[in-house]
């Protein structure tokens, strides 16, 4: 019960609208573009073939659900980098998953091959940048957005971008820069700098989870500030997303079974992914001992064991007298975006 | 999945190669870590590193025993110590087996003092292996001698117990089916070396299942005459320190020699290629590190100047021998006797 308490007492205001928009590859699919062979099968690949990433799927379901108990207004959105011939799969897929979406883009890369724009077929941040752009605008008014991406392309770069734009802390000058640093093409660069123009301030995007697909190591993310949360699973996801009150602990435990059952996850690996979210600071304290306790109650993370170390009576009397302070959350930091491309670019 | 105790600060190069060496298992096998040691230094360096969170845990703990410490000094007073913590953990089940590059006296002192010695075996005994010629197809590139160091004097049935110890070891880990057991005496004859030495000689000879070539002499260490060579830790400490000082002098030498004269430096040079190739099979950080046997679990000593791969290797012998049961088979053996 009191464990129920705590995660009532962290929710935000519970009748604001709520976004959530989902990268497809690699942080929805588990898409192999990584190799030649797989580039080629994907197209050719059935809804039924195409493979999910371990715990997305009861978790955008939970995220829903959440949101629908409490009244909230929720709507959950795709963008991919793929084709719009792959789309009819992909939708197929979406409904075999029993994922229910509001939207979903897909980038028509026949229209740059047409074009002879052969450059534009690879650069996302321009598509992306402006489609977010675009489909702010049909957003409800005062609504938060939360986004999820991976670390293959450019998703820190696009969505931390996006988020300072609608705060206005990105203006239409320096997106030119930015966007010219990063190679967009001219007329998605005049676009995006329009769609920007429109934009009414207001911090809007909450925090911007990142799978880390191809173990960037998490220093790598520490320029994007403390909005960005890298995470190695959706376990991990989860719990910063109940953290932040968008999950309950029912539907982390939902997260939790689904990658028992399905990835061959145990409470030890889980246990483990807890521990490393609190030691990077993106979990608070009082946050992972509810999942712990509310986890291990239902047997999917190990009880408590002993630790091996044999503190003296000073050492017990010190603790109890000054209790473990939280590590430091990562810092939030004004990103200086022409330094962060350079050198998020070299890394790739 | 076995799960291993690594003591993060152990070591010359401890923490930084040590959690180097952690990351990289998480990612290549399925073996669960356990990092022994300050936790803030340990996460700050994983952060940036590629690495499995699911498979790597921290325990905190905030004391460490320095390389130069007096190991006897510093287990007494330092009972949070990293290599303690990490030995109660694979005492209290938490973890199979150890690994540590720290301080050697320590790491001993600590399985004594947290491990329980498997029933019938009287003496634990330190292992290491060191790069030798080969003498048939097949056979390891290195041997292991043993006891370097954990006992001073020891009988006939110590011998035969480290025999029987090693041979399951070198069954299991260097997968010869038969490796050849040996004693160091002053002569291949039964009846040399004393009373110890004899009676160690005629037990081990009528014991099945250990193929006993009878005793090797100083100079036949080198050759590839026998897979475990067995002796007291006196005599086997000062046999391992004997065989690095050797190969430092030899570098000494070459090094002096390119430097005085350049037709020896032009001839070093073309045998470059070769001096390599002997450096590759001489590397400590291919077989990761050597073993304290005789303990109800197993503790992999690494090189005090492990470097991340040397750690890797340590992790995955570990693992290999928790999962092909080395003290299992040991117990059996002794067993028997």
């Amino acid at each position: 019960m009191n464990v129920l308490r705590r995660s009532r007492r962290r929710e935000p205001e519970p009748l604001r609208p709520v976004v959530f928009r989902w990268d497809l590859d690699k942080t929805y699919l588990k898409s192999a573009f990584d190799s030649l062979r797989g580039l080629v099968r994907i197209p050719f690949e059935k809804p039924q073939d195409k493979i999910t990433v371990p715990g997305v799927v009861p978790l955008i379901r939970g995220l829903r659900n959440v949101a629908n108990q409490r009244g909230r207004e929720v709507r959950i959105y795709f963008i991919s980098a793929s084709p719009p011939q792959i789309a009819k799969a992909i939708k197929e897929k979406l409904a075999l998953d029993g994922i229910e979406y509001d939207g979903i883009v897909f980038k028509n890369q026949l229209q740059h091959l047409v074009r002879g724009k052969f450059r534009n077929l690879r650069e996302h941040v321009g598509y992306k940048l402006t489609e977010l752009l675009k489909s702010r605008r049909e957003m409800p008014v005062g609504s938060q957005e939360v986004l999820f991406g991976d670390d293959w392309e450019s998703d820190p770069i696009i969505y931390s971008l996006y988020a300072d734009i609608l705060a206005g802390r990105v203006g239409a000058a320096a997106l030119d820069g930015i966007l010219g640093t990063i190679g967009v093409d001219p007329l998605l660069i005049t676009t995006a700098k329009a769609l920007a123009a429109e934009v009414s301030p207001a911090e809007v995007v909450r925090k911007i989870y990142i799978n880390i697909e191809r173990r960037t190591p998490p220093t790598s993310f520490r320029s994007f500030g403390a909005r960005l949360v890298p995470s190695f699973n959706y376990f991990q996801t989860a719990v910063c997303l109940f953290d932040d009150g968008q999950l309950t602990l029912p539907a982390v435990v939902e997260v939790a079974t689904g990658l028992i059952n399905d990835a061959s996850y145990t409470p030890n690996r889980l246990a483990n992914s807890l521990a490393d979210v609190v030691r990077r600071g993106h979990l608070q304290e009082p946050s992972a001992i509810a999942v712990r306790e509310y986890l291990a109650a239902r047997g999917l993370l190990p009880p408590r064991r002993r630790d091996g170390v044999r503190p003296s009576l000073w050492d017990r009397l010190v603790r109890w007298l000054r209790t473990q302070p939280n590590p430091p959350p990562p810092s939030e930091v004004a990103i200086n975006y022409e330094t962060l491309v350079t050198e998020w670019r070299a890394a790739r | 999945m076995p799960t291993i105790a690594i003591d993060a600060m152990g070591g010359d190069l401890a923490p930084d190669e040590v959690v180097k060496g952690v990351a990289q298992v998480s990612l290549d096998t399925d073996i669960q870590c356990v990092l022994v040691g300050d936790e803030a230094q340990v996460q700050a360096i994983l952060d940036g590193l590629a690495y499995n969170p699911e498979q790597i845990s921290i325990q905190h703990t905030a004391e460490s025993i320095g390389m130069a410490e007096d190991p006897k000094t510093a287990v007494r007073h330092k009972r949070n110590a990293s290599i303690l913590v990490a030995a109660r953990l694979v005492a209290d089940g938490q973890a199979e087996a150890l690994v540590t590059a720290g301080n050697t006296g320590a790491a001993v002192l600590a399985c004594a003092q947290h491990f329980k010695l498997i029933r019938g075996v009287r003496k634990a005994a330190l292992a290491s292996v060191y790069p030798r010629q080969t003498e048939y197809p097949g056979q390891d590139q290195l041997a292991l001698l043993l006891d370097v160091g954990a006992t001073i004097r020891c009988d006939a049935t110590d011998l035969v117990q480290f025999a029987l110890m090693g041979n399951a070891y070198a069954r299991r880990i260097s997968k010869v089916p038969s490796p050849r057991v040996a004693l160091i005496n002053m002569g291949s004859e039964e009846s040399k070396g004393g009373e110890v030495l004899t009676h160690a000689y005629r037990q081990l000879k009528t014991i099945g299942g250990v193929n006993f070539i009878g005793n090797i002499e100083g100079n036949d260490l080198a050759k590839g005459k026998a897979d475990v060579i067995v002796c007291e830790g006196l005599l086997g400490n000062v046999v391992l320190k004997l065989l690095e000082g050797l190969a430092e002098v030899v570098a000494d030498l070459a090094g002096t020699a390119a430097r005085e004269n350049w037709r020896w430096k032009l001839g070093l040079m073309m045998l470059a290629s070769g001096f390599g190739r002997l450096r590759d099979m001489t590397d400590y950080a291919a077989y990761g590190g050597a073993p304290i046997l005789g303990f109800e679990h197993l503790l992999i000593k690494s090189h005090g100047r492990s470097n991340a791969r040397a750690i890797t290797n340590a992790i995955k012998v570990a693992a290999k021998a928790v999962r092909d049961g080395v003290t299992r088979e040991i117990a059996a053996a002794i067993e028997q006797l």
